[in-house]
């Protein structure tokens, strides 16, 4: 195999995989803030993917700027799934928590199924087929782009979570929550906000892939899966951690497609998931929380 | 173990101590009998309701009873289904006997992803199996030359043939699917008063204080898994020969495991009759909503079950057991004394 091809390989998964870091963080920071896995992540992801369709269909938005749109509604559709439904689970056993998101995948799922039909919806803009060439390797205008926006987005969470008295404060609660009560910051504001920002940027992944993707009602599963095994390979509630897992996730999943064949994704998902959680199942960063 | 019937310590008065026995072959007899007055239809529904009954109950021993939650047991269920299904055609094995091999390779996918991820505490497990199960599906859409991928497989139709799981008439699958349900209900019942069903309730509630007082949590836990996956697999052999039709996504589908976990869950979990109960009050709504609405609005169907699992899981996180289980128990005090 020549190295041009691996070497392309690899710039093609580092660009999908800063959209996985995005959606991962998403999951991470619910998970780390709230200890809900959240099981219908994949189908906030697929709403924001809709808003974008229909917004370009309707008003040839670009994709791209789309997500200034998905990212508040799923904002506000997180608010209220955390307010109406994950409160109530809060210190429910596993099996309450677990199958409460389900649920709600199952009912977003199928609600999309039933106005949106299972019929494969894409848009069509100008650089979805541009290209550049760097040397050897092509860089595709698209994956670039939205590759751009995730890490843009990442950074900016990570400096909300380091640098401002909220994110500060949903650290604490991740922490500790009942030290954190004590200094007087309230849970539940602090809960609704993680689930609220978790669900934007699962929108906002939706949103900028677009323009090379294509939606449908059960998009959000496959997402999802690769998700869980990115916030498994960065530790449970690190969002450095799920930054870098997808990155790597990006890179194994292509290279898994040019040695295995399309599809691949899932395959070496599992793969790395095996492996993860019986050589360190505590995280490739190994950060223990408290 | 909230909503399970209590066994009472009150000394039985010697006439009454005929109702429970007597009662139990009344209903046996009616089951035996109560088929041959069905039309092909609703008996269609009641076998698929003992069906979903049995893989509940089989989903309930892990996903209940250890409290070990698999979002894959319809991995289990398809390479129950393929196996059978593989070896009939190419071997002309009879999928009465296909049907242990079928659950044996099972056990041994359940021991695997037992010994990864049942060591570790935490969400997992349900990741794990629901990545299994996933590529699984992905494997035998893939392997289209071995498992007929999205088309799928037919069961080779050779008339009424008993030796090979093949009848005529409905009603013989009615019967082997209540043996086959019966015979996981009594597995179920007899694990829950057993050692490891203690030890299993025990790790369900804190695995950490589980095993601090001597039971070994990993090797019970993986125990339940194999038992489990071992029941499910025949359920899914039982299904191919039914429906005479298999592929990735009725056998090996995640809404498919989903399915059998809400029956247990609607029904109540940790409790023998639960899954059975679950799926009485499901199946039939799903039989009939698929045909009175058809495929124009899949996903309705669907849209109810999610809306159900969310309000069982806040109204009722017990299951909806413990009303009946308490009316069960007032009747049969009302009949002793």
């Amino acid at each position: 195999m020549r190295p041009e091809i691996l070497l392309q390989a690899l710039v093609n998964g580092i660009l999908m995989g800063g959209v996985y870091s995005l959606v991962s963080i998403g999951l991470t920071l619910i998970f780390g803030v709230v200890r809900i896995v959240n099981f219908a992540h994949g189908e906030f992801l697929m709403v924001g993917m809709y808003i974008t369709y229909w917004l370009w269909a309707l008003t040839r938005m670009d994709p791209i700027v789309t997500a200034l749109v998905s990212m508040p509604i799923l904002a506000v559709m997180g608010y209220f799934f955390y307010r109406a439904l994950v409160r109530r689970v809060l210190g429910a056993p596993d099996l309450s928590q677990i199958f409460l998101t389900v649920g709600v995948s199952l009912v977003l799922q199928n609600f999309a199924l039933l106005i949106f039909t299972a019929n494969y919806r894409s848009v069509t803009v100008a650089y979805a087929t541009q290209a550049f060439r760097v040397g050897p390797v092509s860089f595709s205008v698209a994956r670039l782009i939205a590759f751009a926006v995730a890490v843009f987005l990442s950074l900016l969470v990570g400096l909300f979570l380091g640098r401002t008295d909220i994110g500060r404060a949903m650290r604490a609660v991740a922490q500790d929550r009942d030290a954190a009560m004590l200094l007087g910051i309230d849970p539940h504001r602090v809960y609704a906000l993680a689930v609220a920002l978790g669900a934007a940027l699962a929108g906002a992944g939706g949103s900028v892939i677009m323009p090379y993707f294509y939606v449908f009602p059960t998009v959000g599963a496959s997402f999802v899966l690769i998700a869980f095994v990115v916030v498994i390979m960065g530790g449970l509630g690190n969002v450095t951690g799920a930054f870098l897992g997808g990155i790597i996730m990006g890179i194994a999943e292509s290279l898994g497609i040019l040695f295995v064949g399309a599809d691949a994704g899932v395959i070496v998902a599992f793969i790395i998931l095996i492996l993860v959680l019986v050589l360190r199942p505590q995280g490739l960063l190994a950060v223990r929380r408290g | 173990m909230r909503g399970a019937p209590v066994p009472s310590e009150r000394v039985i008065p010697a006439t009454a101590r005929f109702i429970k026995p007597l009662s139990a072959v009344v209903v046996l007899l009616v089951l035996l009998v109560a088929p041959w007055f069905f039309t092909p239809y609703p008996l269609h529904i009641v076998i698929m309701t003992l069906l979903f009954a049995a893989a509940g109950s089989a989903w309930n021993i892990v996903g209940g009873y250890a409290g070990q939650l698999s979002l894959g047991h319809a991995a289990f269920f398809g390479i129950g289904a393929y196996t059978t299904t593989l070896l009939q055609i190419h071997l002309k094995l009879s999928p009465w006997i296909g049907m242990w091999a079928g659950a044996i390779l099972a056990v041994v996918a359940a021991v695997l992803i037992g010994w990864a991820t049942l060591r570790l505490q935490g969400p997992y497990f349900a990741i794990a199996t629901i990545a299994f199960a996933e590529v699984l599906r992905l494997m035998t859409l893939h392997l289209r030359d071995f498992t007929g991928g999205a088309v799928g497989l037919t069961v080779p139709y050779l008339g009424n043939r008993p030796w090979y799981f093949q009848f005529e008439q409905k009603v013989y699958y009615y019967y082997v699917i209540l043996t086959l349900l019966l015979l996981i209900v009594a597995v179920v019942r007899r694990m829950a008063s057993s050692r490891l069903g203690y030890y299993l309730i025990a790790i369900g509630q804190n695995e950490i204080v589980a095993e601090a007082v001597g039971v070994p949590a990993v090797a019970t836990k993986i125990k339940a898994l194999t038992l489990s996956a071992f029941l499910t697999a025949l359920c899914g052999t039982f299904y191919a020969q039914y429906i005479y039709f298999i592929d990735p996504f009725s056998v090996l589908s995640l809404g498919l495991s989903i399915e059998f976990a809400l029956v247990a869950i609607v029904g109540g979990v940790r409790t023998v009759w639960g899954p059975v109960l679950g799926a009485a009050l499901l199946r039939p709504l799903t039989e009939l909503t698929q045909a009175a609405l058809g495929a124009t609005y899949a996903g309705v169907q669907l849209i109810v079950y999610g809306s159900l699992l969310i309000l069982v899981i806040l109204l009722r996180p017990e299951g909806l057991i413990g009303p009946v289980s308490r009316i069960y128990t007032r009747m049969m005090r009302r009949l002793e004394v």
